[in-house]
C-alpha cells in the first residue's frame, strides 16, 4: 500500500522536475510534421510567375466545394502565369475546408499545397474566405518567407520527409496586438498578421529597390 | 521465256518521238484498226480477252475495270496515270521519253473503247521535260487529225489534256489523282463510290497506267489472242522492270512475264556487282515486301510473287548486296513515307511519324528490345487500318525486313552496333 | 382543326422506307436501308467512338476510330461510312477492334499537347472521354519528340484555333463546305505538318462561325467570348429559345454564378437543325449587364417611394380606374413587347380589352394592317419540300440569319430552287409556273408584296405557302395572342383601336390619359422623341419593366419585370412553333412574374376569374381560348385553317 503511494508520487515528482512538454500556445508554436495539412499556399515559380493556371481541377476535386476559381486569359506581354490561362480569382472557404488535400493531389502544376499553419480562428466570417492575395507566396521574398525548400507543404512532393515545418508566429497574437491599437480587426497580411506570405510585391518595384 | 521487246521494240530509232518517224514504223495503225474494225464494246471485249492487267501496282485486269463503267452515263473521263513516284521506278518516264506517240495512241484507243471525249494525262510535276514533249506530240497528232474533232472520219471527237502534278507521291493513288486534277488538295477519296461510277467531276472515270495504255496499240494490231499467248496464263504480255541497286547494269528491261527473276538478274542486269552476294531484293518498288535470294527462282508472275509474300507492284526491282544494312534501308523508306503521307487519316499521318522516330532511334542504337516490339505493334495498328494503301505500304517493307532479318534488327538495339557495318570493318582489317 | 401535327421532315420520310436487318454484336436490329453502321449500332445502344463522323455532315472516314469488323471483309471497315446491307454481321466488341481503338487513340494523342488543364474543352472533350474509355493508359512515344504547331491562332474576333490540339477530323472544313458553303477553313501542308488554317490566312467573315467550336470534337476551335470563362462542370444548363430573332432556334443556356456564359445549340431538326448564327450565339453579354429595376416604385409629386408589390398594384389599379371612370377606355393605351411570352401577351390584351375596355393595344409601333395566319403557313423544315422558294429582299435572311443555312441545305441536298429577288419583283419575271409547292419568304415590312406574289403564283396545281419573318423573339406570338390594335386572339375580329405609334401620338396630344407599358422600353426607344414627348405628357404611366430607362424614369407606378431568361412561359416562332422557356437565371427582383402581376392588377380592378396568374394556368386558359394552340402543345406548330380550306 505504502509502496504504491511512493511509486505513484515518484512519477509525479519525476515529471515535476523534468522539463514540461506543454507548449504555451499561441505565444509559442509547435513545429508541424512534414506532411501536415494546414492552410493552403499558392506557389510561384522562381521567376515570380504563379504556378496556378486556373484550371479549376482543385475545385472539381474538392469534396466540399470550398474552392472558387475564376480563370482569365493571360496578357502575353505581362503574364501572370506561364501559358494562356491564369486564375484571376482564387478563393478558399476555410469554414468549409476539411483539409483532405485532394486539391493538392489534383493540381497538375503543384501550385497549391497545404502548409503548416493550422490556427484560423477569426472574429469575422468573411475573413475565413481566403483570397488569392492571401494564399499566394510573395515574390521575390517568398523563398525567405517559406524557408527551406523542403517546406513546401503536403502534396507538393511526396518525398519531402525529415525536417519539420515552422508555422511561424501565431496570427492570433498578432491580431490581438493590432486590435489593441486600432480597435479594429486588421486584414491578414497587414500589421504583422503573418500569412506565411505577405501581399504580392510587384516585380518591377522590387527591382527598383 | 526471256526478254521480249514489245513496247520497246523501236526504242533507239532516231527521232522516234516525232510523228513522221513513228508513223513510218507503223504508228497509229492500231488506232486506225481500232476505229475501223471494232465497235467500242468489241474493243473492251478484246482487251478483256487479252488478259491485260494494270501495270501501275495493283495488277487489276484492265478489261474488267473498263466494263464497270455504267452504260449511258456521259461524259466519261479517262485518266492516264503518269504520276510515277514509287522509289526505284522509272519506266513511265522511259516510255514517254522514247516513244510518246505510243502512249498517245494507247490513250486514244482506250478513249475510243470507252467513248471518252476528254482524256487526261496526269504527269508527275518533276517530269517537266516529259510533259513538254507530250504536249508537243499531242499538237503534232492533232495536226494530223489523230485527235480533235471527227477523228479519222469516225465522227468521234477526243482531246487529251496533259496536267502536271505538284510533287506529291499520294497523287499516284487514283482518287487522290482525281482530286488533284480537279484542283483540290491531293488526297484519296472515300471508296465506294469507285471512280468507275463517280470519278472525275462526279462522272464515270477510268484511270490507267502509262505502261498499260502503251500496250493497247499492240493488242489491237496483233490481236488479243496473240497477246494472251505471251507470258503466263494469268499474267499475260510483257512488263518493264526498272532494275536498280547493287547490280552490274542497272536499267529498264522488258521481260516476258513468267521469266525467272534469276534470269533477269544474271543475264540482263549483270548480276550483283563486285562479285558480292545478293542479300535481299524488292520486286515491286519501295512499298513492297522484301524477298530473299531463295526467291530468285520464282517467275516474274504477279500471282506467284504475291504468294511469296510480296508483289510485283510497279515493276521496280531493287537489289541489295550483303553490305546493305536492312535497318538503314527501312529507316530511309519509312522517312520517305513520313514525308509523303498526305495527312488525311490518323494511322498514316501519326503512325509514319512514330515509325520514323523509332527507326531513327534504332539506327542510332538507342532502342530497347521492348521498343522493337512497339515498332511491330504500331505497324500492326497501321497495316490495313489506313484510308488508302499508302499507310499500309509504309509498314510492309519494315515488317518483312524485320521478320526476315530479326537478328540484324535486334543487334541494333541497346548496344548500337550494326553487324553489317561491323563485318565490313572487319573485312578491311588485315588478318 | 388544330390537331397535333408536326411537319414531315426528310428523315421521317425515310423512316417509312424499306428496312434491312443487321446483326451487331449478336443482336439483330431492323434499320432503314441506306443507314450507316454507326447509326444502326446506336439504335441498339452500342457505342462506337467517332471523331470525324457527324450526323449532319457527309462521312469521310479519316479518323479511323470507328473501325469495326463487318462480315467476312478482309479489312476492318469504318462504321461511319459503311452502309448497312441485309444480313450484315458487325462486331464492335472484340479484342481486335479494341486494339485498333487503343492504337488509334495512341496515334491521336501522339502529338497532342495534352494541355487539358488550360483547354476550354476540358471536361466535355471527346478525346478525353474516349481516351479514358478506350485508350491506352500510357504513351510509348517520348514526349520530347512531339511535333508542335501554333497555339492560340486568332482566326477572327470570334474564333480562336489551337493547331496542336487539332486531330484533323475535317469537321470544320466540311461544315464550311456543306453547311454554309463558304469554305473559309482549309488544310495546309501535309503529313504530320498538316494543320487547319483560314484560307490565305485571312480572318473569317462568316456569320455562322460560332458553330465551329461546336462541331470540333476537341479543343482546337474555341469561342473567344467564352475563352476561360468556366468549366463545363461549373455551368448550369437550361433549355431555352434564342432571344435574338423570331426564328426560334433551340438553345441550351449555360450559366455560371448567375451570369449567362454561353449559348449552345440544342438540335431541333425542324427549326435550326443545330446551327446557330453568330448574332444569336454571341448575344450572351447583353443579358448579364445593364441596370435593373429591383423594387416597385410609386412616383408622386416629384418623390419616389419604394413600396411593396401589393401596394404598387393597388396604386396602379387606383390610377387606371380613375382614368377609366373619368375618360373611358379610349383614353388608355396599352403597349407590350415582342419579347414577352405568349402568356403575358394574352393576359395583357385580355386586361386591356376586358377589364379596361380599351382597344388601343399593340406590341410594336408600325401599322400591320390585315394580319392573318396565312402569311405564316410555310414551315421552316417545309422549305426543303418546296420546289421553288422565292425570297423577297435581303431582310428575311438579315433578320433571321439561320434561314440562310436552311435555304442552302434545301438547295444542296434537295435541289430546291432558291430565288432571291427584289421586294417588288414581278411574279411574271420569275418564270415560275406549274410548280408543285412554292414558298414565298418576306419580312414583315414587305408583307404586301409577298401577298401579291403569292396570289399571282397560286394556280390550279401550284400550292403557295408564305413565311413572314417577324421581329422580336415572340413577334409571331404577339400576333397570335391578339396583341394587335385590329385583331384579337387567334386573329379574331374585334373593335379596332390605335396602333403603337398612334397611341404615342394621341398621348403626346393629350387624348390618351393613361399608359400601361409592359416591357415596352425597347419598343418606345424605337419611337425616339415621340416616346419621350408622350411619356412627359401622360401623368398615369403604369410600367412593368425589368430595366431602368426612359419608361422606368417616367412611370408613375413601376413594378419590376423579369428579363427573358428569368421567365417561365412559351414563345412562338415565325412558323408558329410554340416552344417553352424556363428561367435560366434567378430573378433580379422579388416581385412575381408578369403574369401574376397582371392577374393581381385585374383583380384589383374588379375583374374575376383570372386565377393566380401562374404561367401554366394561363397557358391552359389561352389554349382553350385559341384553338390552334390547343394542338400545338410544347414544341408543335400552331396551325390555322388556310383560307378557303374546308374546316
Amino acid at each position: 500500500m505504502f509502496k504504491e503511494i511512493i511509486k505513484g508520487m515518484a512519477i509525479t515528482l519525476r515529471y515535476g522536475l523534468s522539463r514540461p512538454i506543454t507548449v504555451q500556445w499561441p505565444e509559442e508554436q509547435k513545429p508541424a510534421t512534414p506532411r501536415h495539412r494546414g492552410r493552403h499556399i499558392l506557389h510561384r515559380y522562381y521567376n515570380g510567375l504563379e504556378k496556378c493556371i486556373g484550371c479549376e481541377l482543385c475545385a472539381a476535386a474538392c469534396p466540399v466545394g470550398c474552392i472558387y476559381v475564376g480563370p482569365a486569359e493571360n496578357d502575353p506581354l505581362n503574364p501572370v502565369s506561364p501559358g494562356e490561362r491564369y486564375a484571376k480569382r482564387y478563393e478558399i472557404n476555410l469554414m468549409r475546408c476539411i483539409f483532405c488535400g485532394y486539391c493538392a493531389s489534383a493540381c497538375p502544376t503543384e501550385a497549391i499545397t497545404l502548409g503548416p499553419q493550422c490556427d484560423f480562428a477569426n472574429y469575422r466570417r468573411e475573413r475565413t474566405v481566403l483570397t488569392k492575395q492571401e494564399l499566394l507566396e510573395a515574390w521575390p521574398k517568398f523563398e525567405r518567407s517559406r524557408g527551406d525548400m523542403n517546406q513546401r507543404g503536403a502534396g507538393a512532393d511526396q518525398r519531402s520527409t525529415g525536417k519539420s515545418l515552422n508555422p511561424g508566429p501565431s496570427p492570433r497574437l498578432a491580431w490581438e496586438a493590432q486590435a489593441d491599437e486600432t480597435h479594429e480587426a486588421p486584414l491578414p497580411g497587414h500589421g504583422g498578421i503573418p500569412v506565411n506570405v505577405p501581399g504580392v510585391i510587384d516585380p518591377s518595384e522590387e527591382s527598383r529597390a | 521465256m526471256a526478254e521480249y521487246k514489245l513496247l520497246t521494240h523501236a526504242f533507239g530509232t532516231k527521232d522516234l518521238p516525232t510523228l513522221g518517224v513513228y508513223e513510218k514504223l507503223g504508228g497509229y495503225q492500231g488506232l486506225r484498226e481500232a476505229i475501223s474494225k471494232f465497235t467500242p464494246d468489241e474493243l473492251v471485249a478484246q482487251v478483256k480477252q487479252s488478259g491485260l492487267r494494270g501495270r501501275g501496282g495493283a495488277g487489276f485486269p484492265t478489261g474488267l475495270k473498263w466494263s464497270f463503267l455504267p452504260k449511258d452515263v456521259f461524259p466519261r473521263y479517262l485518266c492516264c496515270n503518269a504520276d510515277e513516284s514509287e522509289p526505284g521506278c522509272f519506266k513511265d518516264r522511259w516510255l514517254i521519253d522514247n516513244n510518246p506517240h505510243q502512249l498517245i495512241e494507247g490513250v486514244l484507243i482506250a478513249a475510243y473503247a470507252l467513248q471518252v471525249e476528254t482524256a487526261f494525262i496526269y504527269i508527275r510535276g518533276e517530269y517537266r521535260d516529259q510533259r513538254l514533249l507530250l504536249e508537243r506530240c499531242i499538237d503534232e497528232a492533232r495536226s494530223k487529225g489523230y485527235l480533235g474533232r471527227d477523228i479519222l472520219g469516225s465522227g468521234w471527237n477526243c482531246g487529251i489534256i496533259v496536267h502536271g502534278g505538284a510533287g506529291a507521291y499520294i497523287c499516284g493513288e487514283e482518287t487522290a489523282l482525281l482530286d488533284s486534277l480537279e484542283g483540290f488538295r491531293g488526297q484519296p477519296r472515300l471508296k465506294p463510290p469507285f471512280p468507275a461510277l463517280k470519278g472525275l467531276y462526279g462522272m464515270p472515270t477510268v484511270i490507267n497506267n502509262v505502261e498499260t495504255l502503251s500496250n493497247l496499240p499492240h493488242i489491237v494490231q496483233r490481236g488479243a489472242a496473240w497477246f494472251a499467248a505471251l507470258g503466263t496464263e494469268k499474267s499475260t504480255g510483257t512488263r518493264l522492270f526498272c532494275c536498280s541497286g547493287h547490280i552490274g547494269r542497272p536499267g529498264t528491261y522488258e521481260m516476258e512475264l513468267g521469266t525467272p527473276i534469276a534470269e533477269l538478274l544474271e543475264n540482263h542486269c549483270g548480276g550483283i556487282w563486285k562479285g558480292r552476294k545478293l542479300k535481299a531484293f524488292q520486286p515491286g518498288g519501295g512499298s513492297m515486301q522484301v524477298l530473299l535470294p531463295e526467291h530468285l527462282a520464282l517467275p516474274l508472275d504477279m500471282d506467284v510473287i504475291q504468294q511469296a509474300g510480296s508483289a510485283l507492284g510497279a515493276g521496280a526491282m531493287v537489289f541489295m548486296d550483303e553490305t546493305t544494312c536492312l535497318v538503314n534501308v527501312s529507316m530511309r523508306l519509312v522517312d520517305f513515307y513520313k514525308h509523303e503521307s498526305c495527312g488525311k487519316c490518323t494511322p498514316c499521318r501519326e503512325g509514319t511519324y512514330f515509325e520514323s522516330a523509332l527507326m531513327h532511334r534504332l539506327e542510332a542504337g538507342q532502342l530497347t528490345l521492348a521498343e522493337l516490339a512497339t515498332l511491330e505493334d504500331i505497324c500492326d495498328n497501321m497495316n490495313g487500318k489506313c484510308f488508302c494503301p499508302l499507310g499500309d505500304t509504309a509498314t510492309w517493307f519494315v515488317m518483312s525486313a524485320y521478320r526476315a532479318f530479326r537478328d540484324e534488327f535486334e543487334a541494333h538495339c541497346g548496344a548500337g552496333t550494326c553487324p553489317v557495318a561491323a563485318a565490313q570493318v572487319t573485312a578491311l582489317v588485315p588478318a | 382543326m388544330a390537331n397535333k401535327t408536326t411537319t414531315p421532315s426528310s428523315s421521317e420520310g425515310l423512316a417509312e422506307a424499306e428496312k434491312v436487318t443487321v446483326t451487331i454484336d449478336g443482336r439483330e436490329v431492323a434499320v432503314p436501308r441506306g443507314s450507316l453502321v454507326v447509326d444502326a449500332a446506336s439504335s441498339l445502344g452500342i457505342h462506337i467512338p467517332i471523331y470525324c463522323a457527324h450526323p449532319k455532315l457527309d462521312p469521310v472516314a479519316v479518323c479511323r476510330m470507328c473501325l469495326v469488323r463487318v462480315g467476312k471483309m478482309p479489312r476492318l471497315q469504318p462504321a461511319c461510312a459503311t452502309v448497312v446491307s441485309d444480313g450484315m454481321v458487325v462486331t464492335t466488341q472484340s479484342p481486335e477492334v479494341a486494339k485498333v481503338r487503343e492504337g488509334m487513340l495512341e496515334f491521336l494523342l501522339l502529338n497532342h499537347p495534352l494541355d487539358c488543364p488550360v483547354c476550354d474543352r476540358g471536361g466535355e472533350c471527346d478525346l478525353q472521354d474516349f481516351a479514358v474509355r478506350y485508350g491506352p493508359q500510357t504513351s510509348r512515344f517520348p514526349i520530347t519528340q512531339k511535333s508542335h504547331a501554333a497555339k492560340a491562332v486568332v482566326l477572327s474576333d470570334k474564333i480562336e484555333l489551337d493547331q496542336e490540339r487539332c486531330i484533323l477530323c475535317w469537321r470544320c472544313t466540311r461544315y464550311y463546305d456543306e453547311i454554309t458553303g463558304e469554305k473559309e477553313l482549309v488544310l495546309v501542308r501535309r503529313g504530320i505538318d498538316t494543320v487547319i488554317d483560314s484560307f490565305n490566312g485571312e480572318p473569317l467573315t462568316s456569320d455562322f462561325q460560332g458553330n465551329l467550336p461546336e462541331v470540333c470534337p476537341v479543343g482546337a476551335l474555341t469561342h473567344r467570348q467564352y475563352r476561360f470563362q468556366a468549366r463545363p462542370w461549373d455551368l448550369q444548363r437550361t433549355k431555352g429559345i434564342c432571344p435574338e430573332c423570331s426564328y426560334g432556334c433551340n438553345i441550351n443556356i449555360d450559366a455560371r454564378d448567375f451570369e449567362i456564359k454561353r449559348f449552345a445549340s440544342r438540335d431541333n431538326p425542324q427549326v435550326e437543325d443545330m446551327w446557330l448564327c453568330d448574332r444569336g450565339r454571341y448575344s450572351v453579354e447583353k443579358w448579364s449587364h445593364g441596370s435593373r429595376v429591383r423594387h416597385p416604385l410609386i412616383r408622386a409629386g416629384g418623390e419616389v417611394r419604394e413600396v411593396g408589390v401589393d401596394e404598387a398594384v393597388a396604386e396602379a389599379a387606383r390610377q387606371l380606374g380613375e382614368v377609366l371612370r373619368l375618360h373611358g377606355g379610349g383614353a388608355i393605351g396599352v403597349i407590350g413587347s415582342p419579347m414577352l411570352t405568349n402568356e403575358e401577351l394574352w393576359l395583357l390584351q385580355r386586361l386591356a380589352r376586358e377589364t379596361l375596355d380599351c382597344h388601343n393595344c399593340d406590341h410594336q409601333l408600325d401599322e400591320l394592317g390585315n394580319v392573318s395566319a396565312d402569311e405564316h403557313s410555310l414551315g421552316i423544315a417545309e422549305i426543303e419540300d418546296c420546289e421553288t422558294v422565292v425570297v423577297l429582299g435581303a431582310e428575311p435572311e438579315a433578320n433571321t440569319p439561320v434561314l440562310t443555312l436552311r435555304l442552302h441545305k434545301a438547295q444542296l441536298r434537295r435541289g430546291v430552287e432558291v430565288r432571291r429577288v427584289e421586294h417588288d419583283a414581278s411574279p411574271a419575271s420569275l418564270g415560275i409556273k406549274g410548280k408543285r409547292l412554292v414558298g414565298v419568304i418576306a419580312d414583315e415590312v414587305h408583307r404586301a408584296y409577298a401577298a401579291d406574289m403569292a396570289d399571282a403564283l397560286a394556280s390550279g396545281n401550284t400550292l403557295v405557302k408564305r413565311l413572314t419573318v417577324t421581329r422580336g423573339v415572340n413577334g409571331r406570338g404577339a400576333k397570335d395572342m391578339g396583341m394587335l390594335p385590329t385583331q384579337g386572339p387567334g386573329y379574331s375580329r374585334v373593335t379596332g383601336g390605335k396602333d403603337g405609334r398612334q397611341i404615342l401620338h394621341a398621348a403626346s396630344a393629350g387624348a390618351i390619359k393613361a399608359l400601361l407599358l409592359v416591357g415596352a422600353e425597347t419598343v418606345l426607344r424605337g419611337a425616339g422623341i415621340l416616346a419621350e414627348k408622350a411619356l412627359a405628357k401622360v401623368d398615369v404611366i403604369i410600367a412593368i419593366e425589368p430595366r431602368a430607362g426612359i419608361v422606368a424614369n417616367a412611370a408613375s407606378v413601376v413594378i419590376p419585370g423579369h428579363t427573358y431568361f428569368e421567365k417561365r412561359g412559351s414563345v412562338t416562332n415565325v412558323e408558329g412553333r410554340v416552344q417553352r422557356v424556363s428561367p435560366a437565371l434567378p430573378p433580379a427582383t422579388a416581385a412575381p412574374q408578369e403574369t401574376r402581376v397582371l392577374a393581381m392588377l385585374a383583380a384589383a380592378l374588379g375583374a374575376t376569374g383570372w386565377g393566380t396568374g401562374d404561367p401554366f394556368e394561363v397557358n391552359t386558359m389561352l389554349s382553350q381560348a385559341i384553338d390552334a394552340y390547343r394542338g400545338a402543345g410544347n414544341g408543335g406548330r400552331a396551325l390555322w385553317k388556310r383560307q378557303g380550306e374546308p374546316r
